[in-house]
């Protein structure tokens, strides 16, 4: 799709105004009258088994309504569903063990909740929590991926009679003989450890119901409005009809919001019907650290075979994964590591195999990357240390294993997380790779400015790495275009949005089929009332399926109106043209109609209509891909680190991106921009830490940090676009592009500032304590 | 958690054992304990007050029992506290040494600690028990001296 | 837990008298008492700066003031920024620059930058990554905010104050 009016603009978003005055609708933000207020229980212990639970002294508190734990859900009590089943890999072994609302015989992550208390304030709720008495027999945690897999360990789950939760084996090629033919092999362990979705906005759910009426509302922070209203429906014996979903404003997804059901949403509508009164629950930041997902522990050994020019002759990686205590999202995270670790490399090849492990922690499932850039790191680290000993340039030896231009669609012949073949659709890494290399100024770093500044006693340090990250995958994703009376234009999609700018994209798209002002497109998204097909916000896939979908409704909306205009201005429909929000005959501006009168014409009160007339100028339609398309990039950054200290400043960040055609440049910039902020973080501040009794022991932002604007330098940006040709719009995603890459690229700068120490970087997150431990260690195995 | 450690009292060691074991010396001692009693001979129950960071007056019930008691020498405790902010458990040994006139206690206690304690006040946990216990075995020190002017040994 | 004091507090330029508990946090006044919901809620130990208001032209974080605390001073929230629906020129700046994106912790960010600009009314980008770093905002990266509180400074002391027709509200 080429550059138009407002393709491939930078309009400024449409949404700002509501949010910047503070009028956005917000979940929290919904008061209604008599509303009750929800807190929750949750367990201290990370492993137990209940015994009891005494809640006679919480119910008797003043202005408490009702106090529920398990045993008084009845048969509502059931696990949650599994989200995404495992792909039809042979020798698969997955063992499903979904989310339950309340503990009811066991608990097995800290923060799992046990009890449900409503009151008349969320004040007096939270007095009430303490009223509860719990008799619980701890059980040994588990924590440590290993030692969960050992005979005798303690058991998360009974019922499988070990911890492992799944077993995966891809390989393509022969990798025995890719070793055995090697010039180099390269092994290491990698470990990269967990951290907090962290959105500004924690999750919350209010619950309406309409006893006359027989209508349920909800209003959740969900990335999956649709899907949690048919979960609903199916659970509380609703029609689906009788259940609107809205997911208004949302302050930040980053993944989990897209888990269902989270306990909180099976219950709060459940109660909220018993008791014949709105309900809300809104999550503290202490419960988001424990009731809310997370990612992304795993551990790696890995090898590269490679030549002695440094071709790539096969990569073996063996890798366990923290699912922590359920595993309802299925295998997406590690498939995605599995994938994701081949990158823009020729790898001919591949054996990878990795087990999921059950751990008394919170639930993992995808937070941005989704398991993502634990392939990355294993990848470009293991390149970085064969370069090294080949004495070949960290570029050079990426360059030499890329795929080439021409070699487009690329089968990498594993299974991807959808299910489908891993084939790249389009990209051309070698150019992403050249105007990296020249916005960050490699060659005159490495041969000037690098040894200038270690001849003044200051260690700096440059990486350049390359990632791909599979995109806007199916099943589908539907829009419905209006064109009303009035002349404006609605937009209704089914996916829901958490700041990605949907209100201005997918106005741009439509804006740009009718011919109209894009401040005349009213973008409606994440209220099932409005549309109610679909499956919502995730993998990097809102631009392109739901904005193929944006694409198509207009496409069907622009024919109808050259098709009414030409009747009533007795012209060929070929004659028409739609621009200004008007419809004319070409060369003849007089001969036209608006688009409002358009609409109201299509709608007649009286009289006849030609038999098969749909009236209005309104069209719905559905996009979904046969597979999700490859997005890629390259990462450069320059640090100086402070050897001293361990503190490490970056100096530069240059990203190339290919997201295929950009819609909006700025919104994508910014999404790239905030992605690397996400990255930076995971990198160098963002670590969940777990004592071996499976307590959390960071669970603020006292202890837990974000980074903030002192540490996330202004990313410089360059776009490379290649087409997707599995969509009309050539679009592929880019929500979480920017967080992908940048732990491989950060140990890569880092490492390289040191060089000459012996320091060797194989984890992240690091943080300034543990860089300097490496030093330390460096130092003390140097002396 | 593990804290150990030696502390050498001024008196001999079957006046520091009982003492060790008495529950109204213990409620006057021990750092924010509001109340200790001896339910039987080896179960003693009662309320602490601790605060760590910014959790500022938790309460804890708490259960201890000994154990492998071998008067004069040693005991093992088990310790169970709960509250609302969280909950400590584990197990403590003491064994005293005669020296001289004096008693050296030898104690090292495995603690877990869980709940909003652990999530939020980390930082200070190891600092703030070992405050805890340098005040409570200095308030135990200071009892026995009492003791000793009053009833010598 | 039900003791009850009266409080009179000048809120966004009106006055208003309640009966509230000792223990409510001027936060949650604000958003449930008084209906102001554009003071959000981001961590309640002072830290994301999302609720951040100014008492009595000060910036503070209203999830660690109490609203007995405001007893007969004022407050003022994000909703006093725009006049008539016309953004004011930090708003517009911020539009502009596309300095938000899901914007939960925008108001917290806007009401740490007006008193702030008030007393540095020519900051360069230092300073300003140095004023927002106790608000967090995890889309963003800070980048285009720093642009749009560049932007704001520029055009304040170009002496061009009005919005563009596109950022009425």
């Amino acid at each position: 799709m080429k550059p138009g009016r407002y393709m491939g603009q930078s309009v400024p978003r449409l949404e700002d105004a509501k949010l910047l005055t503070g009028r956005a609708l917000f979940v929290d933000d919904v008061q209604l009258p008599g509303m009750l207020h929800a807190a929750f229980l949750r367990s201290d212990d990370a492993h137990g088994i209940l015994r009891s639970i005494d809640a006679s002294a919480a119910r008797e508190r003043a202005g408490v309504v009702a106090v529920y734990t398990a045993q008084d859900l009845g048969d509502y009590w059931r696990p949650g569903p599994l989200l995404v089943p495992p792909p039809p890999i042979t020798g698969l072994v997955f063992n499903a063990a979904t989310q339950v609302p309340l503990a009811r015989d066991k608990v097995r992550h800290g923060g799992e909740a046990l009890a449900m208390v409503v009151a008349e304030s969320r004040y007096i709720a939270e007095d009430a929590l303490e009223d509860i008495v719990v008799e619980l027999e701890p059980l040994a945690a588990v924590t440590d991926l290993e030692a969960a897999l050992r005979p005798g360990a303690s058991l998360v789950h009974e019922q499988f009679g070990t911890n492992l939760a799944a077993h995966v084996h891809q390989s393509k090629g022969d990798y025995a003989g890719a070793r055995a033919a090697a010039a180099l092999v390269v092994a290491r362990r990698f470990r990269y450890d967990r951290g907090a979705s962290a959105a500004i906005e924690n999750r919350g759910i209010v619950a309406e119901w309409d006893a006359r009426a027989e209508q349920l509302t909800v209003w959740d922070t969900t990335q999956a409005p649709i899907p949690i209203r048919n979960g609903l429906a199916a659970m509380l014996g609703l029609g689906e009809s009788q259940v609107r979903v809205i997911a208004p404003f949302i302050g930040g997804g980053f993944g989990p919001k897209i888990m269902m059901f989270y306990p909180e949403e099976v219950l709060l509508p459940w109660a909220a019907m018993r008791l014949g009164r709105p309900l809300k629950w809104i999550e503290d930041r202490r419960e988001n650290f424990y009731a809310t997902t997370q990612e992304r522990l795993q551990i790696h050994d890995a090898e590269l075979a490679v030549a002695q020019d440094g071709r790539i002759l096969g990569v073996k990686d063996t890798f366990l994964h923290d699912t922590g205590a359920y595993d309802p999202y299925g295998l997406t995270v590690p498939i995605n590591s599995q994938c994701t670790l081949l990158g823009p490399y020729v790898v001919p090849n591949y054996d990878s195999e990795f087990t999921a492990v059950f751990t008394n922690t919170p639930i993992v499932t995808p937070v941005r990357g989704a398991g993502r850039q634990h392939g990355v790191f294993v990848m470009e680290r293991l390149l970085d240390f064969a370069a090294r000993e080949l004495g070949i340039d960290r570029v050079e030896i990426r360059r030499r294993n890329l795929i080439p231009p021409d070699a487009f669609p690329y089968d990498h012949e594993i299974l991807f997380q959808d299910f489908r073949p891993l084939v790249y659709d389009s990209g051309n890494y070698p150019a992403a790779l050249h105007k990296a290399v020249e916005m960050i100024g490699y060659e005159a770093f490495i041969r000037s400015e690098q040894p200038r500044l270690r001849r003044a006693g200051r260690r700096a340090g440059i990486g350049v790495v390359s990632y791909i990250e599979g995109t806007g995958i199916g099943p589908y994703e539907g829009a419905r275009v209006t064109v009303e009376p009035s002349g404006l234009v609605r937009v209704a999609t089914g996916v829901g949005t958490q700041g990605q700018g949907h209100f201005t994209t997918f106005a741009q798209l439509v804006a740009e089929q009718l011919g109209v002002e894009v401040d005349r497109v009213r973008v409606v998204t994440g209220d099932t009332r409005e549309f109610h097909w679909g499956t919502g916000t995730f993998a990097s896939r809102g631009a392109v399926v739901a904005g193929n979908a944006c694409h198509a409704a207009a496409l069907k909306v622009r024919d109808k109106i050259i098709a009414l205009a030409a009747r009533l201005l007795e012209a060929e429909p070929g004659q028409v043209v739609v621009e200004g929000g008007s419809a004319c005959v070409r060369g003849a501006p007089d001969r036209s109609f608006t688009l409002g009168e358009l609409a109201r014409r299509a709608n007649p009160l009286r009289g006849a209509v030609t038999p098969g007339t749909e009236p209005g100028l309104e069209a719905t339609a559905y996009f979904g891909p046969d597979r999700g398309n490859a997005a890629s990039g390259v990462h450069a950054m320059i640090v100086e680190v402070d050897p001293d200290t361990a503190a490490v400043e970056i100096k530069r960040y240059v990203v190339v991106h290919d997201c295929g055609v950009v819609i909006n440049p700025v919104v994508v910039e910014a999404q790239v921009q905030g992605g690397v902020a996400h990255g930076i973080g995971n990198a160098f501040y963002e670590q969940l830490i777990f004592d071996d009794n499976g307590q959390l022991m960071n669970a603020s932002f006292m202890d837990y940090l974000l980074p903030t604007a002192l540490d996330v330098p202004t990313v410089e940006m360059a776009h490379l676009e290649t087409p997707s040709p599995l969509n009309p719009l050539g679009t592929k995603g880019v929500g979480e592009a920017g967080a992908i890459p940048t732990g491989a690229l950060f140990a890569q700068a880092v490492e390289d500032a040191l060089s000459g120490t012996g320091v060797e970087i194989t984890e992240i997150p690091l943080s300034p304590n543990r860089l300097f431990e490496l030093i330390t260690q460096a130092k003390g195995a140097a002396a | 958690m593990i804290v150990e450690g030696t502390y050498t009292f001024p008196g001999p060691r079957e006046v520091v054992f009982r003492l060790l074991l008495d529950p109204d010396v213990l409620a006057k001692t021990m750092p924010g304990a509001t109340s200790i009693a001896r339910v039987n001979e080896d179960r003693y129950e009662g309320k602490m007050g601790v605060g760590i960071g910014p959790i500022t007056a938790a309460e804890f019930d708490v259960v201890i029992t000994m154990t492998e008691k071998v008067v004069p020498e040693s005991y093992q405790m088990q310790i169970d506290g709960r509250g609302r902010f969280g909950f400590t458990r584990g197990k403590a040994s003491v064994r005293l040494t005669a020296d001289g006139e004096s008693t050296v206690m030898h104690y090292e206690a495995d603690m877990m600690v869980g709940g909003k304690i652990a999530a939020v006040g980390q930082r200070l946990l190891d600092s703030v028990s070992r405050m805890m216990l340098k005040q409570g075995l200095e308030a135990m020190s200071a009892e026995l001296d009492r003791r000793l002017g009053k009833e010598p040994a | 837990m039900t003791d009850r004091l009266t409080i009179t507090v000048t809120v966004n330029g009106a006055r208003h008298e309640r009966a509230v508990e000792s223990r409510l946090l001027l936060s949650d006044f604000l958003r449930h008492d008084l209906g102001l919901t554009g003071t959000h809620v981001g961590c309640e130990h002072g830290v994301c700066g999302a609720c951040t208001v100014l008492l009595d032209g000060e910036a503070v974080r209203s999830c660690l003031v109490f609203a007995v605390q405001t007893d007969g001073h004022a407050v003022e929230t994000v909703e006093s920024l725009a006049t008539d629906g016309v953004l004011d020129p930090l708003q517009t700046a911020f539009h502009d620059a596309h300095g938000l994106q899901c914007g939960f912790c925008t108001p917290g960010i806007l009401m740490t930058l007006v008193p702030w600009l008030r007393h540095h009314p020519a900051p360069n980008e230092v300073d300003i990554r140095e004023a927002i770093s106790g608000n967090l905002c995890r889309c963003t990266g800070y980048a285009n905010i720093v642009k749009a509180v560049e932007l704001a400074v520029s055009r304040l002391a170009d002496g061009r104050t009005g919005g563009p027709a596109g950022a009425r509200s």
